[in-house]
Order: C-alpha cells, then structure tokens, then sequence
C-alpha cells in the first residue's frame, strides 16, 4: 500500500513538472531559415495543437503555419505559429500571421547567420509529430547570450505562494467548520444513544 | 468573439468561487482573532464575549480589507490586458 501511495503521489509530481514544461515559455537562440504553411489533418495529437485563428471557424482540419530553424549546435528545430486565441494556453496571442512576417523577414543562411531569440512553449516530439508553439521573435546579442528566465521565477513563485495560501485557507476551513462539525455530529449521536440505549 | 464570451463567463463564475472563498476564510481569521483577542484578556462574561466580537465583525465589514477582496476581479483581469498587450503589441 505504501508502494502504490508513493508512486501516485511521484506520478502527480511528475504530470505537474511535465505540465508546468510544456505551458511555461522557454526560449531558445535559432537560427530561420525558413516558414511555411501546411494542412495538418489533428488526429491522436490534437490536444498538442492550439486554436485556428481568432474569428475563424474550427474545423476538423486547417492550414498551420510554420516556422524552421537552426539552433547553434547545428540541430534542427521546427516551430508552429498558431494563434492560442482566448484559450489554454493563456497566452492571448492574436497576431500569428504578423508573427509569420516577422519571421520571414529575419531569415539567414548559414554564411551570414542572423541569431534570433524565439520564445515558445510546448515540445517537439516526432513520435506524436508535436511542435512548439512560437510566441515571439527578436534579434538576439550572438549565438553565446546568455537568457535568464525571470519571468518564469517570477511565475513559478507566484505559484508557490498561491499553493501555500490554498494550504491555509484549507487548514482554516478544517479547523473552524469541520471540526466543529464532527464534534456536534458526535455530540447528537452520543445523545441519541443515550436517550434510545441508556446505560 | 464568442470565444472571447466563454472565457468571460467561465473566468467570472470561476472567480467568484475564489472570491467567495476567499471571502469566507478572511473573515474566519478576523474572527478567530477577535476570540484570541478576547480569551487572552477577559472583560467579562459570555454575553460580552460576544458583543466584542460582534462588534469587531462589523468593523471589518466597513474596512478596507473586506474591499480589497474584489482584487481577485480585477488582478486577473489587468493581467490579461497585460498579456494581451506584451503578446501581440510589443
């Protein structure tokens, strides 16, 4: 019993981080080289892709664009660009299509590389053929500078502290109504007994 | 924008479960105190016991305190202006 406690507990652990990973923005120095529009018919992995652009309708299939890119080390990475529109996640982005432009404006090639800083969420997984969602697009400094997430410290302790304010509103909810609750209900069964089985 | 409705809607019902929560746990702890207040230095008998307290309550419903409650409206809803503007306009 002990064995399974802890594994379901290691198992929620682990979908939060995961959770956490997949939502938060992350942000890598890449290299465009190029977009490009694509149908994507959403089969086993729609819940991995977002929203059709907001004020169009949502069908079972549409055209989504994309943008491909080169990290420093030579790896290829590949970005949607969808809108996340009034949905999760909460990133309110409207303007993929100005993002498109914006990218295809800062594509290079590899003699005169151009680095950029792309924020995204989400990962890319080629077993589900899952792409992240790119959010924003600027120059960055070189292919060495150095991104230090402070608004993901920022996130993830406003977090923290929310769960810390759940944990006594709960705590205050236990000792000032449940327990009070309990005792009463006790209290009126020991009077019921009393009355139906005196001793 | 119908899209943009059911986010209204939800995040409004959503967020007055919060509020009444969070409503109901502050003045939980006020009166918690007002009892600690009280139990720590006696001023008289059950009746006046009460009385104070009562009377405290009524001081917290008029406060600042119980207002700034309604920030649990309006912090989220700030904060998506916010996001809308970094994500799109900036």
């Amino acid at each position: 019993m002990r064995y399974v406690k802890w594994s379901l507990l290691a198992l929620l652990v682990l979908f939060v981080l995961a959770f956490l990973h997949y939502t938060l923005p992350d942000r890598d120095i890449v290299r465009v080289t190029s977009t490009e529009t694509r149908r994507i018919d959403f089969g086993e992995n729609s819940m991995f892709w977002a929203a059709p652009d907001v004020g169009t309708s949502a069908n079972p299939t549409r055209d989504v664009r994309f943008i491909n890119a080169v990290k420093p080390n030579g790896r290829v990475i590949v970005y949607r660009n969808e809108d996340t529109g009034w949905g999760w996640p909460p990133y309110f982005k409207l303007d993929s299509s100005n993002l498109q432009a914006e990218a295809d404006d800062i594509k290079s090639t590899p003699e005169t590389p151009k680095w950029v800083v792309m924020t995204h969420y989400g990962w890319r997984n080629e077993f589900l053929t899952i792409y992240p969602n790119a959010v924003a697009v600027r120059p960055a400094e070189g292919p060495e500078e150095r991104l230090i997430p402070w608004l993901n410290m920022v996130i993830l302790a406003v977090l923290a502290a929310l769960a810390v304010w759940l944990w006594l509103m709960l705590a205050q909810l236990h000792e000032r109504v449940i327990e009070p609750a309990l005792i009463r209900f006790a209290d009126w069964r020991a009077g019921l007994r009393n009355r139906f089985w005196p001793r | 924008m119908l899209a943009l409705g059911k986010l209204a809607v939800f995040l409004f019902l959503a967020l007055t479960v919060v509020y009444l929560s969070v409503s109901a746990y502050s003045r939980s702890v006020r009166r918690e105190k007002l009892e600690d207040e009280w139990d720590a230095d006696p001023k008289g008998d059950a009746a006046a016991r009460d009385a104070f307290i009562e009377a405290g309550m009524r001081d917290y419903d008029r406060g600042l305190r119980r207002r700034l409650i309604w920030l649990v409206y309006i912090v989220p809803a700030l904060l998506i202006l916010a996001l809308i503007y970094f994500t799109n306009y900036s």
